[in-house]
């Protein structure tokens, strides 16, 4: 038996970042291959979407409002396929063993995380990309939105892989992580600016349902789709408290997910439970 | 220079207070470059934990690992490199991918190019068969087949390394022994170091260069597998007769223990001496018995490590 390849000694330690991207190839590889309940799960919140505006019309399709809730549509479908596939893919990744496997490299705990939801926040966008245009072609939508609209989109992304953060991250800690996740994503899909605009709410219930993933970003992002600058958003307070809130969140999971694998390792490790 | 798996008062508890629960007492011994050693005990032994502890994936609770001189915990990126592992219970490779993207995805975890990888992973799915099958989903193929991808991804980075975790579970008669055919090769012509568990005793004998005995988290038995052998040989000889015993009982010594299947029958004399087994033989031969083959056996592994697991806690039973 002859070796055929160079020893992994013979070169040296791996950077993160090329392990980072290979997490995400193989998160997008999986990905591909699970496509369709993906796409039962976001269909089913898009008619859900529809139905709900048919029935505030009255009976018919009320456009001005899918204008100002569409996005938050949008940006609940990315969250929802980085809470239910994050989850559901680190559980079955602890449970068929293959979460150890991984552990076996060079990879930090942070560099194996952000690999997984970046690829699933690439899913989410590819999700979403198809959903609006989409909604935008069958229903005439029309925006003009400023360029700077860029920026809270991006940061709403950002936003929800915080938010798949925690979520995979309780998942490491807590098995039967599903019924919490469902919870979490109702209260995005019904507080998070889909059904109406959440400056409707009363300012109590505004000021709390913005602490809900991706709701404020929706708000800045409404802005300047309206065609106001980045200023404006900064201006009503919405861009600064995005940015603290994608910021505690992808801080909140980075830790959380570390911390939990160490509490794992030490409880008997992240093998099948 | 320093062996390439270093046990240093290793211990793991569960729990706290009235729940703890000792999974391995503290250990300390080294596991030499180029030795394969069979990991043996019940289940529940702890056997598992060493096996992920070595591997980083079970903190211990005192003690600590190193690998190849690099500290587990402390040295990780480097200690990991050195090794490929195969766990029990788990399927170790990603059965939404296919052989292919497991390997490619595998060696890159451990910081090799594709280039690197792609020429290894072609040579070992040839090695154990897969090549044909190589881009379907690894979730299709037999119970066989997919160890054998485990195996391959576990080695594709050629780690010296190697710790295999009952690898032949649940595989039929014909895919175990590819495997153990596989392991004696990776130990004999790569000089893998191994470090196995299995309850497949008798594969355990035949790979192993040395045997650790584990029962209830404590090592009661570390030796060359020959010298353990050698240990608890015994002065016995085995006959058997292509016969039913019938009338001959009468003629078997004291202590000998007697098994039939109906077409053959196995006579064991312990501690017998050859003047006793003449005797016994001599009286067969007035009988006119058909005697099949007369031989002097020594216990199997699998006899000693009941004898060693089961007498050492009957012992303390008793005191």
């Amino acid at each position: 038996m002859t070796t055929a390849a160079t020893p992994v000694g013979a070169t040296g330690t791996p950077s993160q970042t090329y392990l980072w991207a290979n997490e995400v190839a193989k998160g997008l590889r999986l990905a591909k291959r699970r496509w369709g309940m993906a796409v039962v799960g976001i269909g089913m919140n898009a008619l859900f979407y529809v139905g709900v505006n048919f029935f505030i019309g009255g009976g018919r399709i009320v456009t001005e409002l899918m204008i100002l809730t569409l996005p938050a549509l949008l940006a609940a479908t990315i969250a929802s396929t980085l809470a239910i596939e994050g989850s559901g893919g680190i559980a079955e990744e602890i449970n068929g063993g293959t979460l150890e496997q991984a552990q076996l490299s060079a990879a930090s705990a942070t560099t194996d995380v952000l690999g997984r939801v970046t690829a699933l926040a690439l899913q989410g966008l590819a999700a979403t990309a198809v959903l609006g245009i989409a909604f935008i072609a069958i229903f005439g939508l029309h925006y003009e939105p400023h360029p700077s609209a860029i920026v809270p989109a991006l940061l709403i992304v950002l936003d929800a892989m915080g938010y798949g953060l925690v979520v995979i991250a309780m998942t490491v800690r807590v098995a039967s992580i599903g019924a919490i996740t469902h919870v979490f994503n109702m209260v995005i899909l019904f507080f998070g600016g889909t059904i109406v605009p959440i400056a409707i709410f009363p300012d109590a219930v505004e000021a709390a349902v913005r602490l809900v993933p991706t709701a404020v970003g929706v708000q800045a992002l409404n802005t300047t789709l309206a065609g106001e600058p980045l200023a404006a958003a900064w201006a009503d307070g919405t861009l600064p408290l995005l940015l603290a809130h994608t910021a505690v969140f992808i801080t909140v999971g980075l830790a959380a997910y570390s911390r939990n694998l160490r509490r794992a390792k030490r409880e008997g490790g992240v093998g099948p439970r | 220079m320093t062996d390439a798996i270093e046990y240093s008062g290793l211990s793991k508890t569960y729990g706290r207070g009235k729940d703890a629960l000792t999974a391995v007492r503290p250990t300390t011994l080294s596991v030499p470059w180029g030795q394969v050693i069979g990991l043996l005990g019940p289940n529940g032994a702890g056997k598992t934990t060493i096996i992920k502890m070595t591997a980083g994936l079970i903190t211990a609770t005192a003690g600590g690992v190193r690998i190849g001189g690099h500290d587990i915990r402390r040295d990780r990126a480097e200690a990991v490199r050195l090794i490929g592992a195969v766990l029990e219970g788990s399927r170790n490779v990603y059965w939404p991918m296919s052989a292919w993207e497991n390997l490619m995805y595998f060696g890159r975890l451990k910081g090799l190019r594709g280039a690197e990888i792609r020429p290894r992973a072609q040579w070992l799915l040839a090695e154990l068969g897969l090549w044909e099958r190589r881009h379907q989903l690894v979730g299709g193929f037999s119970r066989g087949m997919q160890q054998k991808v485990a195996v391959a991804a576990a080695l594709i980075t050629d780690p010296q390394i190697l710790l295999l975790d009952e690898p032949t579970l649940g595989l039929d008669v014909e895919a175990a022994r590819t495997f153990k055919d596989w392991i004696a090769r990776l130990a004999r012509d790569e000089g893998k170091t191994i470090v196995l568990t299995t309850h497949q005793l008798q594969v355990a004998q035949e790979l192993s260069d040395r045997i650790a005995v584990i029962r209830e988290g404590e090592i009661i038995a570390d030796l060359p597998t020959a010298e353990l052998l050698a240990r608890h040989a015994e002065n016995r000889f085995e006959v058997r007769l292509d016969a039913p015993l019938d009338g001959l009982r009468a003629s078997i010594p004291d202590g000998a223990t007697v098994s039939e299947d109906g077409i053959e029958t196995r006579i064991v004399l312990p501690d017998a001496d050859t003047r006793a087994l003449y005797g016994f033989l001599d009286r067969l031969s007035d009988t006119g018995a058909p005697l099949t083959a007369v031989a002097k056996a020594q216990p199997s592994l699998e006899e000693i490590f009941i004898r060693l697991v089961h007498d050492e806690l009957d012992e303390e039973r008793t005191s």
